[in-house]
């Protein structure tokens, strides 16, 4: 701990030394009465002030939970010294609010008491968060001296976006080998009927076909489309972020990103997942409730970083994007690199679904005739953009800030099943 | 204004520093501004000083509650100041305004013995005036060493 004086300290000679020096030069004895009671309040309070000796350990109750939920902090103070007045003060980082308990908070505390202090904390927005120093200062009784100290108590906390209830998800075109929910265009087992053939050595009694056998003549078996799984690339485009107050495209495609891959790894879909940015993040496909965390986990650290190097999507490592893939971006089309990326892979034949995360809620024209006019021009760039991809087979589709996400997956699916029917 | 009514003589003087300093503390606790405390302590301790001197004789009793009524005073400007960055807790509250009264209750038997001791002894001697000399640098001394560390921990 650093000690150093109080300005009561200093205040207090001051006021000492002038009325003794007064009543010397001007031989007044009611100056030095004046100054006695602060002289004997500085010798009382340096005599006895002792430096305070208090550990501090810091805990969340849960070290996960989500967005809009209360998480309580437990400081448990233990003073191994008395300390007559102890302030202590927890750096508490934004996107956390102090909801109930006191911070700063001033306290006695006598030799080896033990206290327990509980600040219950609003988790405001998703994040990895470090509880930031926590900082201590100490006064003697006469509040003279004082001591500081900080101390790094970091204590991790994950707090995940919540998840957005999705009533439908953008169905993959292509499957993959594993068994899953979809429904494969293969033939294997399953329960979606798919067609008629002669009956075959080594097929099963209970397939037979009765109806279909008896009006032909001869034994007709049912074939079904096998289940399998598919693979989902989560594309989140980190190079821009059009943000206003406390909320932008970013954390909206991170909110979706959290759902959607929630709801792929539940239909037992292998799930990856490229971060598209100044720095370059991606996670291998796949399954189960580990990869749900590793995915949340790593959205958790998306982060706009600025760069001026021109990346393609060949500084992916193969594996990252494996064939057949359904490739859903999210992204709010304003950096050129992601969208040639994307371009670059529906030209590799990867069912591209690009959702607009729209920038323009964030946006303002500017003042003037010509700002207006420039606005215009880049809301028509856009346009163009959308229309590239469009024309590249793949589909565009612009979220607002407000409309719920499952509208805009059922839109896409609806699409989807629309333009299957009509090739 | 109890040093105004006392005066025997430019009894506007000492309303004057007294209202002055009364301003001072009254803004010194409001910025808040530790200097200007210790200047507003300074200045109603010079009206006393004033009142004192006008009416010639030395340290009259009512230097007894001039006295606490500073000291007090400072103790409570102080407490506010701290009061400004971090709230005390109720019980720290209830044991800080007792250990305030026991502290202004020690000021007022000290300066009656004092006050005593002094009509005993007027004239104090060449033994006495050379202690007093002594205690005033020693306390310079010690104004300066503190200066000297503040001075060098600016972010304090």
């Amino acid at each position: 701990m650093s000690r150093y004086a109080t300005p009561k300290l200093g205040a207090y000679v001051l006021l000492t030394a002038l009325g003794l020096l007064g009543a010397l030069i001007f031989a007044r004895p009611e100056l030095a009465l004046i100054a006695l009671p602060f002289a004997v309040a500085l010798a009382v309070g340096l005599s006895h002030a002792r430096q305070p000796d208090v550990r501090v350990h810091l805990e969340f109750d849960s070290e996960r939970v989500l967005e809009e939920d209360e998480v309580a902090l437990e400081l448990e103070l233990d003073a191994r010294d008395s300390a007559s007045r102890l302030e202590l003060l927890v750096e508490i980082p934004r996107g956390l609010e102090l909801v109930d308990g006191r911070n700063p908070v001033a306290l006695r505390l006598e030799r080896g008491e033990e206290r327990r202090l509980d600040l219950r904390l609003l988790c405001r927005r998703w994040g990895a968060y470090r509880l930031g120093d926590v900082h201590l200062r100490a006064r003697d009784a006469g509040g003279l001296l004082a001591w500081e100290q900080t101390l790094d108590r970091a204590a991790p906390l994950r707090v995940y976006p919540r998840p957005e209830q999705l009533r439908e998800l953008v169905t993959p075109r292509e499957t993959q080998l594993f068994t899953g929910n979809r429904v494969s265009r293969q033939k294997g087992e399953g329960l979606e009927f798919a067609d008629l053939r002669p009956f075959a050595a080594g097929d099963r009694i209970r397939r037979i076909n009765w109806r279909a056998s008896a009006r032909r003549g001869d034994f007709w078996v049912n074939e079904f489309h096998a289940e399998r799984n598919a693979d989902v690339i989560l594309f989140l485009d980190s190079f821009a972020d059009a943000r206003r107050g406390g909320t932008g495209t970013l954390d909206q495609a991170i909110r979706a990103a959290a759902s959607v891959s929630e709801r792929y790894v539940v239909d037992k879909d292998r799930v990856g997942l490229v971060n598209f940015g100044g720095v370059l993040n991606w996670l291998r496909p796949g399954t189960g409730m580990v990869q749900r965390y590793r995915i949340v986990d790593a959205l958790l650290n998306t982060e706009i970083t600025l760069s001026y190097a021109w990346k393609e999507i060949d500084v992916l490592p193969r594996g990252t994007l494996p064939p057949k893939a359904l490739v859903l971006a999210l992204t709010p089309l304003l950096d050129d690199r992601t969208v040639s990326a994307l371009l670059d892979l529906r030209a590799r034949g990867f069912d591209l679904v690009v959702i607009e995360v729209s920038p323009l809620p964030f946006a303002e024209p500017p003042p003037g005739r010509s700002g207006e006019l420039a606005f215009r021009l880049w809301k028509l760039r856009r346009e163009g953009r959308r229309s590239e991809y469009e024309r590249a087979g793949a589909q565009v589709v612009e979220w607002h800030d407000g409309t719920p996400l499952t509208a805009i997956l059922e839109g896409v699916s609806a699409s989807r099943r629309h333009a299957r029917v009509r090739v | 204004m109890y040093g105004t009514l006392e005066a025997d003589r430019v009894a506007v003087l000492v309303l004057a520093l007294g209202a002055g300093s009364v301003v001072l503390l009254v803004c010194g606790l409001a910025a808040p501004s530790p200097p200007a405390v210790v200047g507003s302590f300074v200045g109603v301790a010079a009206s006393w000083s004033v009142s004192a001197w006008t009416r010639g004789s030395g340290a009259p009793g009512g230097t007894i509650l001039a006295a606490v009524g500073i000291f007090v005073a400072a103790e409570l400007a102080y407490w506010s100041l701290e009061q400004v960055s971090v709230v005390d807790e109720p019980e720290l509250l209830a044991r800080r305004a007792a250990g305030l009264a026991i502290r202004a209750a020690a000021a007022l038997a000290l300066v009656a013995f004092a006050l005593a001791a002094l009509d005993l002894r007027t004239g104090g001697g060449l033994l006495l005036e050379a202690v007093g000399a002594a205690a005033a640098v020693a306390l310079l001394a010690l104004v300066l060493l503190l200066a000297r560390a503040g001075h060098e921990n600016p972010e304090r």
